[in-house]
């Protein structure tokens, strides 16, 4: 919990990584309690939500980017994709403090893997970390989260939001999981997902709902859930 | 008389006979013992027309006062509670987000404009909360309430601190406020970053800013 | 960076809190009942099954008293571990030992068939009784007081023991020059705090820290016949489906007060 100014370009402290075939230094992600992301940097990127800056200081420039492509075409595709991820690139020496409407801030650290996150959820990643879009078929449907899914791939730190303290669960091939789509926030590693219908009797007083079917990754990997099941914790705007 | 933080989302306040404080409306959660609850005709101190000056500046923050002996149990829609201890300083907070506060401080309302310039009045139209602050002054201790709980951001000379002016909760000491814009009007126009306005805080003294852009 | 705990169905713990927002329950061919959407995973072959499925119908007799309530309520069976959580408030689990306690029915999250669950007389309150595990959810953690006490009407979760719940009106506010004043002109406006739940005698009380209510769950309705609280003209009582304030639909309004749209005005 120091100062803005502890994590600062202190010299010494400051990471570096071999990344693309040269040494750049590489932002440092720090929690300020759970709801705070304090990022340092000196003098590189990083990709964060829109709007999610709450404060920073030293010297730092922001710019807008946006998932489809800038200008209107980019918007044109993006309502297509349903994917509402706006980002800003945050540049600069100094740190930077993020947050978004209380949610509860994951640190994920990818290794060469790739992560699958709802767009909604993505906070922040590393500058180095390729972002990309991917189908994610009926589940995103199911869930109210639109059929793409935002994908990380590289080495690096990324921020995942939730909507309370998100829950790792690992998926082995002997340890399937089913999780609520409503819960789901993400997953990273080798995994299969199907869909299995739960609540195997329905009285004729309701009309289901509740754990009426569940995803279910199968194989290796990493699965993240969040001890809410409101689909997105940030809302569509 | 201070709080104590019975989590992170209630207060406790032990109230003497004598004794007076502050409340918003409606954030008493229990009590125990003879404790009255008064709306306040006149918005807290400084009689009516300082409740209609108020009302016209849109520092509308609904008070009652409490009064009696016993302990009573604050929190408001699960907000997390920071308790302020101020020491003859001055704390200038937006007003709905006082939770409580001890009925010794001295109330005021904070012209921004006058410290800011044009500048100051577009920050209270950027936060939607309006030309004036409350400041509160003297010895006591001042239960604020933030979305998601909060962060403390010392100010050092030469150090200032940008803060976002949605997530900006409270400061206190000898500081500067100034509005200043990150990014060209392009990007302001549409949905923007969001970034496009910042506060400027500089001086001495600190900034607490809560872990969201929702006001309350 | 602190790397998060990674949880695998060895280290899950088992019928404890894995934080304080989510809740581990181990089935061993055991059952819970358990509130509809409060499971957010499980590792295992676990079946849901809804109330009122015939295989269930004896165990649904001895546990389950809230007939009208069902459709809210699967029973959990099977074996392997299961998280629950609800929207991302404090989930806290509750050990019974031949005893009593009323719980809001929005907070009641699952509980061990071997606690029956009744509707209490206070509309919108659940009771559970006997020996077991419960969970439950409230904004916070609950604070535990004893009476005697006077609370808020929305921050009150829950009491164990307590014989005596009743509506208290700050008379004060009622009467008096200025109360005369506030009903004559509507000025003046409320505190906001002039009518609490008292508690007197032995028991303990449970508190979150909310004003804005958790969605009230539908605690069933009761049988319309006289003397039963609630009950009323068929379709208008409050505790029905179409009172969204459920279990505050019983207080009157006051003299000179106007309501939602005085209170956003802070008059």
């Amino acid at each position: 919990m120091g100062g803005p100014g502890a994590g600062g370009p202190t010299g010494s402290g400051v990471p570096f990584r071999r990344a693309a075939g040269y040494l750049r230094a590489v932002a440092t992600f720090r929690l300020q309690g759970s709801k705070v992301l304090a990022v340092d940097l000196t003098g590189d990127t990083v990709k964060a939500k829109n709007g999610s800056m709450v404060a920073y200081d030293g010297q730092m420039a922001f710019k807008k980017l946006s998932g489809g492509g800038e200008g209107l075409r980019g918007m044109v595709t993006r309502r297509l994709t349903g994917e509402q991820m706006t980002m800003m690139e945050a540049k600069g020496q100094g740190t930077c403090f993020l947050a978004d409407r209380a949610s509860e801030i994951n640190l994920v650290a990818l290794h060469g893997d790739t992560l699958y996150v709802e767009a909604s959820n993505l906070l922040c990643a590393d500058g180095g970390l390729r972002t990309g879009t991917s189908f994610t078929g009926l589940r995103g449907g199911a869930s109210g989260n639109g059929l793409f899914t935002t994908t990380l791939e590289g080495s690096g730190q990324a921020a995942i939001m939730s909507d309370g303290p998100a829950v790792v669960l690992r998926v082995s091939p002997q340890y399937p999981l089913s999780v609520d789509p409503g819960a789901y926030i993400a997953h990273q590693g080798r995994l299969q997902q199907s869909f299995q219908s739960g609540v195997t009797f329905r009285t004729f007083l309701g009309e289901g709902g509740g754990e009426a079917f569940q995803i279910r990754f199968e194989g290796d990997g990493l699965v993240y859930v969040q001890p809410s099941e409101r689909n997105t914790v940030a809302g569509d705007v | 008389m201070p709080f104590r933080e019975v989590n992170s989302k209630m207060v406790e306040a032990t109230l003497t006979p004598g004794q007076r404080m502050f409340s918003q409306r409606g954030a008493m959660l229990a009590y125990r013992g003879e404790v009255t609850f008064t709306p306040n005709l006149t918005g807290g101190q400084g009689g009516v027309m300082s409740m209609i000056g108020r009302r016209v500046a849109n520092e509308a923050a609904p008070l009652m006062t409490v009064e009696g002996s016993g302990t009573v149990m604050f929190g408001h829609g699960g907000h997390h509670i920071q308790v302020i201890e101020l020491s003859g300083d001055t704390l200038c907070v937006e007003a709905d987000r006082l939770l409580a506060f001890d009925g010794t401080l001295t109330q005021g309302t904070l012209f921004l404009g006058s410290q800011g310039g044009v500048m100051g009045m577009v920050r209270g139209q950027v936060t939607g909360q309006g030309l004036f602050t409350t400041t509160l002054q003297g010895h006591g201790a001042v239960a604020v309430m933030a979305h998601g709980g909060m962060i403390e951001l010392p100010i050092t000379p030469g150090r200032p601190v940008h803060v976002d002016p949605q997530a900006y909760v409270a400061h206190h000491g000898d500081v500067r406020n100034k509005l200043s814009t990150a990014l060209g009007w392009r990007d302001m126009v549409g949905r923007g970053s969001g970034e496009a306005f910042q506060l400027e805080l500089s001086g001495s003294g600190a900034v607490y800013v809560q872990a969201s852009e929702e006001k309350l | 960076m602190s790397t998060p705990v990674i949880f695998d169905p060895m280290t899950l713990p088992s019928d404890d809190n894995v934080n304080a927002y989510t809740f581990c329950v181990e089935l061993k061919g055991s059952q819970w009942f358990l509130q509809k959407g409060k499971m957010i995973a499980y590792y295992g072959r676990i079946d849901f099954n809804g109330i009122g499925h015939g295989r269930l119908d004896r165990l649904v007799r001895t546990s389950f008293h809230s007939p009208l309530h069902a459709s809210d309520w699967v029973v959990a069976e099977g074996s392997g571990k299961m998280l629950l959580a609800d929207r991302a408030f404090d989930v806290n689990s509750y050990d019974l030992d031949e005893g009593n306690l009323t719980i809001r029915a929005g907070n009641l999250l699952a509980y061990q068939p071997s606690l029956a669950l009744k509707q209490s007389i206070v509309p919108g309150f659940l009771t559970l009784i006997g020996t077991g595990t419960f969970v439950a959810a409230s904004n916070g953690p609950v604070v535990f007081m004893e009476p005697p006490l006077r609370v808020d009407p929305q921050a009150l979760v829950g009491w164990a023991d307590c014989p005596s719940p009743c509506h208290h009106y700050d008379h004060g506010y009622l009467s008096g020059v200025l109360g005369g004043l506030r009903s004559l002109t509507g000025l003046g406006g409320v505190s906001g705090e002039e009518h609490q739940f008292e508690f007197v005698g032995a028991g303990t009380v449970l508190l979150q820290s909310t004003e804005t209510l958790m969605p009230e769950q539908f605690a069933g309705t009761v049988p319309n016949e006289p003397g039963v609280p609630g009950a009323g003209p068929a379709g208008s009582g409050h505790g029905g489906p179409g009172a969204g304030q459920g279990g505050m639909g019983g207080v009157p309004r006051l003299p000179g007060q106007l309501g939602d749209l005085q209170r956003r005005f802070g008059l």
